[in-house]
C-alpha cells in the first residue's frame, strides 16, 4: 500500500512540475524574445541615427556590449564592425535581413548556431544613403535553457521524492492503522474515519451469522453428544480417511482413549490389526463385524461403510464390550465338559464292576463288595444329576415353587439335625444357636441351602473340629451363618468358590466327595430370595459364610 | 504440494503404526505360545514375521520416496529418517519374536511354568514394545523415556533367569538342551527389549531433535 501511494505521489508532483516548467518556459521564453527584439531593434534605430550623423566616427568609442554592430555598404560590403574585422568578411548582400532592410528598410532575421546551442538575432535598418547599419545579440536557445534548469529541476525532483515517501508512509499508516486495530469481536464499537464503517457494518453482520450458525452447531452437537453419551455401546464415528470424527464416552472408556482423538487417525486409539482389516474392509464398502480381545476384554466391533452417491465418505463403529458374554459362554462350555467328566467316571466304576461281575470273576465273597461299590457309584450320579437338575431349575427361577411366610430358625434346626449323624461320623461338632428370625422364602430351596453349606463345612473341616450355626435377625435382615474350624480357602481362591465346579484343591474331591455343585446351587438360592453372601476365611483357621436375607415384617 | 506432502507424511504415520502393532501380534503370540505351550500359535508367528518384513519394504519405499521427492527438512526429516530407523527395530522385533517361535517348535517346549521368571519377562518384554508403540502413536516423550528406563527391568530379568538357569545346570541329571532352549528365549526377549529402547529412542528424536545421549 506503501509502495502504491508512493508512486502516485510521485508521479503527480513530477507530472506538475514538468507541466509548470514547460508552461513557463514556453510564455517566458517567447515574452522575453519578443522584449529583446524590441530591445534590439529601438538600438537599432539610435545607432542607424548616430551612423547617418556622424558617419564612421559614430563607432570611435562606442561600447556596445555584447551587442554586434554592423555597417554594410549598399552594395554588400562590410564597412565596419566591432566583433571581427570588415575587410576578412564577406559580402553581406544576401543575408536575410540586410537583404530586406536593402529593399524595405527594415529587416530581421534569426539564425541558430550549428549546434543549436546559441541562437542570433539580427535587425537591419536601411540608412538615407543606402547603407544598412545591422545589430545583433545573441540570445540563449530553448534548449540552452532547459538544460540549465536541469539541476535545479533534479533537485526539486529529488526533494518531491523524499517528500511522498514520507507522505507515503505516513499515510498509508493513518489508513491501515484503524484496520489492525479493528476488534472484530465487536466491530461497531471500533473508531475510525468514515470510509471504512460500510466494512465495519459488514463485518458486524457476518459476525452475528456465524455466532448464530455456531450456537446451531454447537446445540446439534450438544444433543448429538447426548444422545450418544447416553449409549451403553462405544460409537466411533469416522471420515474417509479413517479419522475420528465423533467419539462417545462410552467409546472413549472402552478403548482407553480421552476426548482429544478427535481428528485423529482411529490407529492413534486402536491399532489390533483385525480392527484394521475391518477398517480397511469397510473403506472398501463392505460392512464386517468381529470380536477382537483389546488388554484382556473382548468387544465386538462392528464396522460399516457410510456411502453417499455411491462413494465411501465415512465409517460407523459399533463397540460392544461382550467380555461377560463369552464368559458366560465360556462357563456353559466348560460346564458341559465338566458334568460330562463327572459322569463319566462313576459310569466307569460301574461298568467295569458289572462287567466284572458278569464275566464271573468275581469270588462269590467279594460280591456284596462289588455291588456296594456299583451302588455307591449309582448314588453319587444320582446325586450329581440331582443337583444338575436342581440347579438348572434354578437357573429357570423356580417359577413352580412357591414362596411363603416362614421361621430361617426352624429350617436350620431340620438341616442341622439331618446332617448330625454325618458330622459325627467324622468328629465334627455340629452346633445350632440364635433365635427366630421370619423371611418370605422357598421352604425346599431354604432347606438345600442351609444343608450345604453345614455339608461343606462339615467336609473341609478337620477331627474335633466344630461348625456352629447362627440365625439372628439384625435390623432388617435375617442372618445365617455357618462357622467352621475347617482348612480354609486361600484368597485367590475365594472369588471362584462358587462357580460350578470349582474346587479349591481338586486331590481332595475323590476323599470327601460330593458333586462340585454345592455353593453354586447355595448362589443361586441365595439370589432367587434376594440375599447377600459374604465370606470371610483364613486358610487353616477356618471359614465363615454369612447369608443375608431381607426379613419379613 | 504441501497438503499431498502431509497426506503422504499421515500414510507413512498410520503404516508405521501398523508395523508397530503387526509387531505386537508376533510377540504377544510367541510370548502365549511359550506359556501355554500352544504350538499351533507359535506357527502362526513366521507368518507375520513375513508381514512386517513386507512392511518394512514398504515403508522403506515410502520415506525415500518421500525423501527424493519432497526434500523434507526440519521436523518432517526428522519424522522421516526416525522411521526409516525404526523399521529395522521393528523387523528386528518380528525376526526375534520368529526365532522364539521357533525354539519353541523345534524343540517342543511344552507350557512352562513360571519358575524361571520367564513369564514375568516376556510381559515386561511386551510391556515395552506396547508402550514404545504407544509413545509414537500418542507422540508422548515421557512414555518414551518410561521405555527407555523399563528396559532395566527386563535386563533384571535375563539376569535372574540366567542364574536360575546355572543352578538348574549344576544340580545334576538335568536337561541341558532345555535349558539353553530357555536362556536362548530369554536372550530374545532382552534383545527385543533393547529394540523397544531403541524406537523408542527415536520417538524422542522425530518430536524433539535430540539425540539420546542429549538425553539426561
Amino acid at each position: 500500500m506503501t509502495n502504491r501511494i508512493f508512486r502516485s505521489i510521485c508521479l503527480v508532483a513530477t507530472a506538475v512540475l514538468l507541466a509548470a516548467l514547460a508552461l513557463i518556459m514556453t510564455v517566458l521564453y517567447g515574452y522575453f524574445s519578443d522584449v529583446q527584439k524590441e530591445q534590439l531593434t529601438a538600438e537599432t534605430r539610435l545607432a542607424a541615427k548616430g551612423v547617418e550623423q556622424n558617419g564612421l566616427a559614430f563607432f570611435d568609442g562606442l561600447s556596445a556590449g555584447d551587442t554586434r554592430i554592423t555597417w554594410i555598404a549598399a552594395d554588400g560590403e562590410v564597412l565596419y564592425d566591432n566583433a571581427t574585422d570588415q575587410t576578412a568578411m564577406e559580402n553581406h548582400a544576401d543575408r536575410e535581413e540586410v537583404a530586406a532592410a536593402l529593399q524595405n528598410g527594415y529587416g530581421e532575421s534569426a539564425r541558430y548556431s550549428t549546434t543549436l546551442t546559441r541562437r542570433q538575432i539580427y535587425t537591419a535598418i536601411r540608412l538615407a544613403d543606402g547603407s544598412v547599419v545591422r545589430l545583433s545579440i545573441e540570445q540563449n536557445t530553448f534548449l540552452t535553457l532547459t538544460l540549465a534548469m536541469l539541476q535545479p529541476v533534479a533537485l526539486i525532483l529529488f526533494l518531491a521524492v523524499i517528500l511522498a515517501l514520507l507522505l507515503a508512509s505516513r499515510l498509508s499508516r493513518r489508513i491501515v492503522e484503524p484496520l489492525n486495530r479493528l476488534d472484530l469481536d465487536e466491530p461497531m464499537k471500533n473508531e475510525g474515519y468514515d470510509e471504512i464503517a460500510p466494512l465495519l457494518r459488514r463485518i458486524d453482520a457476518q459476525q452475528k451469522e456465524i455466532r448464530s450458525q455456531r450456537d446451531e452447531l454447537k446445540q446439534r452437537r450438544r444433543e448429538f453428544d447426548a444422545v450418544t453419551d447416553g449409549m451403553q455401546e462405544g460409537l466411533v464415528l469416522l471420515g474417509a480417511r479413517s479419522n475420528i470424527l465423533s467419539i462417545n464416552r462410552a467409546a472413549q472408556s472402552l478403548l482407553g482413549a480421552d476426548s482429544d482423538c478427535v481428528g485423529k487417525h482411529i490407529y492413534v486409539i486402536c491399532r489390533a490389526p483385525a480392527l484394521q482389516a475391518l477398517i480397511a474392509d469397510a473403506a472398501a464398502g463392505d460392512r464386517g463385524e468381529r470380536v477382537i480381545a483389546i488388554s484382556g476384554r473382548e468387544f465386538s466391533f462392528s464396522v460399516s461403510p457410510v456411502f453417499v452417491h455411491g462413494a465411501v465418505v465415512g465409517m460407523v463403529l459399533l463397540i460392544v464390550d461382550v467380555t461377560e458374554a463369552a464368559d458366560a459362554e465360556k462357563m456353559r462350555r466348560e460346564f458341559t465338559a465338566n458334568v460330562s467328566h463327572e459322569l463319566k467316571t462313576p459310569l466307569q466304576t460301574i461298568s467295569g464292576c458289572a462287567e466284572l461281575l458278569a464275566n464271573g470273576m468275581v469270588k462269590a465273597e467279594d460280591t456284596p463288595q462289588f455291588a456296594q461299590q456299583i451302588h455307591k457309584e449309582a448314588q453319587r450320579m444320582t446325586a450329581l444329576i440331582e443337583d444338575i437338575i436342581r440347579l438348572s431349575h434354578l437357573d429357570e427361577g423356580a417359577e413352580d415353587m412357591n414362596r411363603e411366610k416362614l421361621d430361617l430358625y426352624t429350617a436350620a434346626v431340620g438341616a442341622v439335625q439331618n446332617l448330625q449323624s454325618e458330622a459325627q461320623a467324622v468328629g465334627v461338632k455340629l452346633s445350632l444357636s440364635g433365635e427366630s428370625a421370619m423371611l418370605y422364602g422357598i421352604p425346599q430351596l431354604l432347606s438345600v441351602l442351609i444343608t450345604n453349606l453345614c455339608d461343606n463345612a462339615i467336609k473341609y473341616n478337620r477331627k474335633g473340629g466344630s461348625v456352629s450355626v447362627t440365625v439372628r435377625t439384625e435390623g432388617d435382615a435375617a442372618v445365617l451363618s455357618v462357622a467352621d474350624t475347617g482348612i480354609g480357602i486361600p484368597k485367590e481362591d475365594q472369588d471362584r468358590i462358587f462357580e460350578r465346579f470349582y474346587r479349591v484343591d481338586k486331590s481332595r474331591s475323590k476323599k470327601v466327595g460330593g458333586t462340585g455343585l454345592g455353593l453354586s446351587i447355595v448362589k443361586h438360592a441365595a439370589k432367587l430370595h434376594g440375599a447377600r453372601i459374604s465370606l470371610q476365611s483364613t486358610v487353616g483357621e477356618g471359614t465363615t459364610i454369612t447369608v443375608r436375607f431381607p426379613a419379613a415384617n | 504440494m504441501r497438503l499431498k506432502f502431509d497426506e503422504q507424511l499421515e500414510k507413512l504415520n498410520n503404516e508405521l503404526i501398523r508395523m508397530g502393532a503387526l509387531c505386537e501380534n508376533a510377540i504377544a503370540a510367541s510370548a502365549k505360545a511359550l506359556l501355554e505351550g500352544d504350538h499351533t500359535l507359535a506357527s502362526e508367528v513366521p507368518a507375520l514375521s513375513a508381514q512386517i518384513d513386507q512392511k518394512e519394504r514398504d515403508i522403506e519405499g515410502m520415506c525415500l520416496k518421500l525423501l527424493l521427492q519432497q526434500q523434507p527438512v526440519a521436523r518432517d526429516l526428522r519424522v522421516i529418517s526416525a522411521a526409516l530407523k525404526m523399521i529395522t527395530d521393528m523387523e528386528r522385533i518380528g525376526d526375534q519374536s520368529e526365532d522364539i517361535a521357533e525354539i519353541i517348535n523345534m524343540a517342543n517346549i511344552g507350557a512352562t511354568d513360571n519358575i524361571f521368571c520367564i513369564h514375568d519377562m516376556a510381559m515386561a518384554t511386551i510391556k515395552m514394545v506396547t508402550d514404545s508403540i504407544d509413545a509414537f502413536v500418542k507422540r508422548d516423550t515421557a512414555l518414551a523415556e518410561e521405555v527407555i528406563h523399563y528396559d532395566d527391568v527386563v535386563d533384571d530379568y535375563f539376569d535372574r533367569v540366567k542364574n536360575l538357569l546355572i543352578e538348574l545346570l549344576r544340580s545334576a541329571g538335568t536337561d541341558g538342551e532345555y535349558a539353553l532352549d530357555l536362556l536362548m528365549i530369554a536372550k530374545y526377549f532382552e534383545r527385543i527389549g533393547d529394540h523397544a529402547t531403541n524406537i523408542a529412542e527415536w520417538v524422542i528424536f522425530s518430536i524433539t531433535g535430540a539425540r539420546k545421549d542429549e538425553i539426561t
